[in-house]
């Protein structure tokens, strides 16, 4: 039962759907609403642009800046909210340091720096597949050097090499803005994330199929800058292809979905459902050092673990049934171990590792679970 | 075949889920009988639930559709009788169900005293280990500005803890000097007790209940202490103990041999042919010439579901019980224990290791040989397979004391250095 009271009522109200979370939901569209039609018209209505008058006032070149702010201001807070309810877990402090160093440097004051001495504004904390224009051939010529070196490699060489020794948490929950939000701000919804067989199976195809149309787009884009003088036609192809991505994924689903329904679906539905990094980096873990290690036997199936999984993992099962396990979803955040009161789980990288088996049919009806 | 199993508690449920294992619905067909409720719930998450950090439907291990799929029936009643030789089960609500194995796993319910003043009580009275206690304390936590906890054990610190989330001030009666002589040391119980103080709970030991008072509607009213001490509160929570869930069965058409417990052997055979016993409500005759085992824990009676199912299957079962081991956690302190502390008799000799700065402890409890019998960890994370396994290889203090890291489960980067504590011999 909530607890007593007016504030009791707020803090059940507000992480458990109801009006306020609603509320609060309804802000945040119109928030991201204006953000990003602010100045046009849709439907004959006139988007009033508040945030760019906004940034104005407060100095910022444009209003994306002060949107980069507003968003790191919300790790800032939310990462020292964090660090005071898991003051006693080391684990979650050193983390919530890195995430909050992470935006407050790479992706905030760098940018902002480079853009002050007239260099293109570069995020070093997003990669590919993620920032899908770091291997757009148009974006990449305007890049000096280093930085092309930097997104390829890091593309390429560090996420699978992290990704193996230390499982996907390296960029989800601890260098990614995405999961970075989520983790702090997004703390209060962590339990709202869906845990139903339903979702489950909407997110093995969903997940995936962005995984896919990335590497899709990537390629086609690619090829028809090589090709494209000879070949109009694929060319405009290629550029329709790259503004759906752009509209449906990059900003549909990462700009805007991922963080409006914190309050009602909470945290990590962009990337439990549709981040191609995410996919990327699941299967990548799948073959890593990473797991989830289970006590035998200790586990009194209270499911506080299954309820604070952000990523839909039912927890639960695995610890009632004595398994350790890596889920190509999960994203390392430590809640479970946290949250379990009798200690039962573990995240290690460690090898040998294979705690499951690995079958093609593991693989394709199961692993991903 | 029929197997009719009374109680969906961890040690029934997952009894049925170990006969569905090996027989398919066409061989074995299984129905779980219990009125507290329609679906297994974990009854040691209750007080989260009343935390308001699971819901009610969070507190269920097995989503629903698990019971159609494996063709599990269930059957929301009361047994009133049981009749061993025409192998039948009356309901509360007039049904008959007949059996051809069945198993009661009914566990166990709050031990009470006759307190003064109790026959006028009704309401305000709580316990803590039922769906319905659950509902009742919520009902009552909206009208409660102080409530008071009488009982020292696992369940009444649980209680302490959901009432002070609530705000509720707390008085916390506890008859013995410390915090869980039965379990604890002198200084880790006080260790305990001081941790519960600095959750604003006012913790008084070597105090006992003599009277409860009512308002003019039956309503908890107050208590008064042995010392004569009046204090006004609107709940009272007694966490006591629990006793078996035996009573009922002096009365159906076959009795079947009752002790503390449902008395069964070690193939968890009561007295009654084709009738088992598993999990809490059970005593467990190990040796005709010592006291039966009772062991109302949640590990022990998920074993026993197990094992009663798998001799109700006819297999060759003869319980040998495992190294004791059992968790819980105080507030914020986390405790595991393994092999034997409970109950040491006087003159054992234990290491005890304590960090000075923080309530984190071991103590260390060996033989005459100095292997070691048991542990008692408190306030961090220890792997209990480990410990288990230094006791049954009969290992030295000496090798246990270096080794001592490789059964730590703390989490990354958060390593207790095990170096840094106070240690000393103690001779209880």
């Amino acid at each position: 039962m909530r607890q007593r009271g007016a504030v009791g009522w707020l803090k059940h109200d507000i992480t458990h759907r109801g009006v306020t979370a609603w509320i609060l939901t309804l802000l945040l569209a119109a928030f991201y609403f204006i953000l990003y039609y602010g100045g046009r018209t849709i439907g004959g209505f006139a988007v009033p642009d508040l945030w760019t008058g906004a940034a104005e006032v407060l100095g910022f070149p444009h209003k994306w800046l002060f949107y980069g702010f507003l968003y790191t201001l919300a790790i800032v807070i939310g990462g020292a909210y964090v660090m005071w309810k898991y003051s006693h877990n080391r684990y979650q402090l050193v983390r919530t340091t890195v995430v909050i160093f992470v935006q407050c440097t790479l992706a905030f004051a760098i940018p902002w720096i480079l853009l002050a001495f007239e260099q293109p504004e570069f995020y070093f904390s997003y990669l590919w597949p993620l920032q899908i224009e770091n291997f757009y051939p148009s974006n990449v010529v305007n890049q000096p050097l280093p930085i092309i070196l930097y997104s390829v490699i890091g593309s390429l060489v560090l996420v699978p090499v992290l990704g193996v020794l230390y499982g996907k948490r390296w960029y989800c929950s601890w260098v990614c803005g995405c999961g970075g939000l989520a983790n702090t701000a997004g703390e209060p919804f962590r339990h709202l994330g869906t845990k139903t067989m339903r979702s489950w199976r909407f997110e093995k195809w969903a997940v995936h199929l962005t995984l896919i149309a990335a590497l899709v787009v990537t390629a086609v884009v690619i090829a028809a800058w090589a090709v494209g003088d000879n070949y109009p036609q694929f060319e405009e192809t290629a550029a329709s292809m790259q503004s759906l991505y752009g509209l449906l994924v990059v900003t549909m689903l990462s700009g805007i979905i991922g963080v409006v329904v914190y309050p009602i679906g909470g945290t990590r539905v962009w990337c439990r459902f549709f981040c191609p990094m995410a996919a990327l980096l699941g299967l990548i873990q799948k073959f890593g050092r990473f797991r989830i290690t289970v006590k035998d036997d200790m586990c009194i199936s209270c499911g506080l673990c299954t309820r604070y999984c952000e990523m839909g993992i039912d927890v639960r099962a695995y610890a009632q049934a004595n398994t350790d396990f890596v889920r190509a979803s999960c994203v390392g955040c430590g809640l479970c171990a946290e949250v379990c009161p009798r200690g039962v789980l573990r995240l290690e990288n460690k090898t040998p590792r294979d705690p499951q088996e690995l079958t093609m049919s593991s693989l394709l009806s199961e692993t991903y679970r | 075949m029929h197997y009719v199993i009374v109680g969906n508690g961890v040690a029934g449920t997952r009894a049925a889920m170990t006969i569905r294992q090996r027989h398919e619905p066409q061989q074995a067909r299984i129905t779980l009988i219990s009125d507290e409720s329609p679906y297994f719930f974990s009854r040691t998450a209750l007080m989260y639930a009343y935390m308001d950090q699971l819901r009610r439907r969070d507190l269920e291990p097995y989503e629903r559709e698990v019971y159609d799929r494996q063709q599990i029936e269930r059957i929301e009643a009361q047994v009133v009788d049981l009749d061993a030789e025409s192998k039948k089960l009356t309901l509360d609500d007039g049904r008959v169900i007949t059996f051809d194995r069945c198993l009661l796993a009914v566990g166990a319910g709050p031990r009470m005293i006759d307190f003064q003043g109790l026959d006028d009580v009704e309401d305000g009275l709580v316990h803590f280990v039922s769906l319905q206690d659950l509902d009742t304390c919520e009902r009552l936590t909206w009208s409660t500005d102080h409530a008071v906890v009488v009982g020292g054990g696992l369940i009444g610190v649980e209680l302490v803890e959901c009432f002070r989330h609530h705000g509720l001030q707390v008085t916390f009666l506890v008859r013995e000097p410390y915090y869980w002589p039965a379990a604890f040391a002198e200084e880790e119980g006080q260790m305990i007790s001081e941790h519960i103080r600095s959750h604003g709970v006012d913790l008084c030991h070597e105090t006992q209940l003599a009277s409860i008072e009512t308002d003019s509607r039956g309503r908890v009213s107050a208590v008064v202490t042995e010392d004569d001490e009046q204090i006004q509160c609107q709940m009272l929570g007694i966490a006591i103990g629990v006793v078996p869930r035996v009573n009922w069965l002096r009365d159906v058409a076959t009795p079947p041999a009752i002790g503390a417990g449902l008395r069964v052997n070690r193939a968890f055979e009561t007295s009654l042919p084709g009738v088992y016993g598993a999990g809490d409500c059970i005593e467990i005759e190990l040796d005709p010439k010592k006291e039966p085992l009772h062991e109302p824990i949640w590990y022990a009676a998920r074993r026993h579901g197990e094992l009663a199912a798998r001799s109700m299957l006819d297999d060759d079962i003869s319980y040998e019980p495992p190294i004791f081991y059992n968790s819980s956690k105080f507030f914020d302190i986390e405790y595991t224990t393994v092999g034997e502390v409970q109950d040491l008799p006087a003159g054992t000799n234990t290491l005890y290791r304590r960090k000075p700065d923080a309530a984190v402890s071991q103590r260390i409890v060996v033989d005459g040989d100095n292997c070691v019998l048991g542990f008692s960890m408190l306030g961090s994370r220890w792997d209990h397979t480990v410990l288990t396994r230094w006791i049954k290889e009969n290992r030295s203090l000496d090798f246990v004391r270096r080794n001592l890291p490789d059964a730590q489960f703390d989490v990354e980067f958060g390593r207790v250095d095990l170096d840094s504590f106070n240690e000393e011999m103690r001779t209880l």
